[in-house]
């Protein structure tokens, strides 16, 4: 009697294990290596927040796609027509990514505005979305302090890691959690006082592993405006932008492996 | 013996009688009434304003003017603002603001999600903003708050447990020329402060409210409010904070709402102490024959 093989190890049988590439040395890391000239094209990058405002010149060209979720009557609606941004933050952060990424698919899924209330579950089913419909980056520079999303965001990170959905999260700089910038299986970002995009440090200190550029940027505002702001709303998109090249030069790259590029061309690496 | 006569004026008939000495009884018994209800009323407030005393040292929006202040004091801002969340509308309102007209801008709202305080009620993320001149339109709810144009605005969001209940602003750095993330995390610490005393003074305003209710309950006839009592009732409550042995109530429970802020074993350990005091106090008072309650 022979016995079955257990479901999970299937995949590393001899007729089914996958041959990859071989990972580069840490020391050949370089930018030149890791992004080049890339510009981000053919990959898919969501902006989970207020929504874009396409015209603005610092986004620079149009979306690939919009949605605009919202509750009404407890059923929650995903409007796919072209929307703005009444409020500027998810414009702020778009014009960031294509500052860095020119050429990345942006698509807007709107998840403020219609209020406070039931938040928590647009915000989940903002997610939910990017990680159904394919996105590669989704930037999220806002989260929920509601403990009573702790589980189902963390299912939706988990699904997100597992799907090589790779969330990047502002972290918060208030002493409180913010869901889901504190899941191990999100890259959490705060600000560094530097001005460079391309400059960014490795903390080994999770939950925040990476500082970008956030303090006083000027970034797009609503209504065309432009603005000069601090936080790290503004970091995380910068790592967006940066990841997106990176995919875009290296498609298929899983999010522990983009960890590991970040992490060696990290500028507080000793051989920087 | 009794001279039927006695007590009896040389004109008076039984019948006006009867109704004088009916309208002296109903007097009597309201004036027992009033007085047994003053005096369930100053012990439920005795209990209440020690409650509420433990758990927030000054009433109401004295501390939170005192976090704001202070606040704004130590990060060196030239005005403050702190706005609640109201859930129904789903706008900010003003509840401390510093600056020159404070007190009219009081009922002024913003809309969840615009200018920079509703920005940061919504994503819970602190912000600030060097350049608020050159968009005004993002200074421009919290400009008609203090009464004008603030060049730079540091915002961080009020959380108490895990729920965002308002935010508080500061404008204008003095001595730089912007805000910098250590002050964003040091107005973090004072955001923390004012949550919690919101919370604890909206739970003596629940107190209040309730207050408020009993009295309705207790008003003698259905339909026939008693506007007095009620008023002395109010007058009283009023008075009690301007009261000296309330005041050093107060004092004492600020003492003990440190200890207890400080952890279980603490706070076991203030108990002993407390009751041991008080226990030699009484056993003081028997063995002198004093009385025991007061010195």
């Amino acid at each position: 009697m022979s016995i079955g093989r257990p479901a999970w190890s299937s995949q590393f049988s001899e007729d089914e294990l996958e041959a990859l590439p071989p990972v580069p040395h840490l020391d050949d890391m370089t930018p030149a290596w890791a992004w080049g000239d890339s510009t981000g094209q053919g990959v898919k990058v969501a902006v989970i927040d207020s929504g874009i405002d396409a015209d603005h010149p610092a986004v620079g060209g149009p979306l690939s796609g919009y949605v605009a979720i919202r509750e009404a009557d407890e059923e929650i609606i995903f409007d796919t027509a072209p929307h703005g941004d009444d409020f500027g933050h998810g414009t702020a952060c778009a014009g960031i990514i294509r500052a860095v990424a020119p050429a990345c698919e942006l698509y807007s899924v709107k998840v403020l505005g219609a209020g406070l209330a039931g938040r928590g579950t647009v915000f989940a089913a903002g997610l939910r979305w990017a990680i159904d419909n394919g996105m590669q980056v989704c930037n999220l520079s806002l989260g929920t302090t509601k403990r009573d999303f702790f589980a189902l965001l963390h299912e939706l990170a988990d699904l997100a890691y597992f799907r090589n959905v790779m969330l990047v999260t502002a972290a918060n700089n208030m002493p409180i959690p913010s869901f889901p910038s504190v899941y191990a299986s999100v890259i959490s970002v705060a600000c560094h006082d530097g001005q460079d995009p391309y400059i960014f440090y490795y903390n080994p200190h999770p939950p925040v592993e990476f500082g970008a550029p956030g303090i006083d940027i000027r970034v797009a505002w609503r209504d065309g405006g432009w603005i000069t702001m601090t936080g790290n709303s503004l970091s995380a998109p910068h790592i967006t932008g940066l990841m997106a090249k990176i995919l875009g030069k290296h498609p298929g790259l899983t999010l522990f492996q983009m960890k590991v590029i970040l992490r060696a061309l990290a500028a507080n690496v000793s051989n920087k | 013996m009794n001279d039927p006569d006695q007590g009896q004026g040389p004109d008076a008939n039984p019948e006006e009688t009867i109704a004088r000495q009916a309208a002296e009884i109903a007097q009597l018994r309201e004036q027992l009434a009033d007085e047994q209800f003053a005096q369930e009323l100053r012990a439920a407030l005795a209990l209440a304003a020690t409650v509420s005393a433990i758990a927030a040292p000054i009433s109401h929006g004295g501390l939170l003017d005192m976090i704001v202040a202070t606040a704004a004091e130590i990060i060196a801002a030239r005005a403050a603002a702190l706005f609640l969340i109201d859930e129904e509308s789903q706008e900010l309102v003003f509840e401390v603001a510093l600056g020159q007209k404070a007190e009219e801008v009081k009922k002024f709202r913003v809309p969840l999600g615009h200018g920079i305080a509703g920005l940061v009620a919504v994503t819970g993320q602190p912000m600030a903003i060097s350049d608020a001149q050159s968009d005004a339109r993002q200074a421009a709810d919290i400009a008609r708050g203090v009464g004008y144009v603030p060049h730079n605005i540091l915002c961080v969001p009020l959380v108490h447990e895990d729920q965002i209940v308002g935010v508080l602003e500061l404008l204008d750095k003095q001595g730089a020329p912007s805000f910098s993330t250590g002050d964003m995390q040091v107005l973090g610490h004072f955001a923390n402060l004012a949550a919690v005393a919101i919370e604890h003074s909206r739970a003596s305003q629940h107190l209040a409210e309730l207050m408020d209710e009993v009295l309705h309950v207790v008003t003698p006839a259905p339909g026939q409010p008693a506007p007095e009592l009620r008023q002395r009732a109010r007058t009283f409550a009023a008075h009690t904070e301007d009261d000296a042995p309330y005041r050093r109530a107060l004092e004492m429970a600020w003492l003990v709402q440190q200890i207890v802020q400080q952890g279980e074993h603490e706070t076991k350990a203030c108990q002993t102490i407390l009751r041991g005091f008080a226990d030699y106090l009484r056993t003081r008072a028997a063995l002198s024959g004093e009385p025991g309650t007061r010195r």
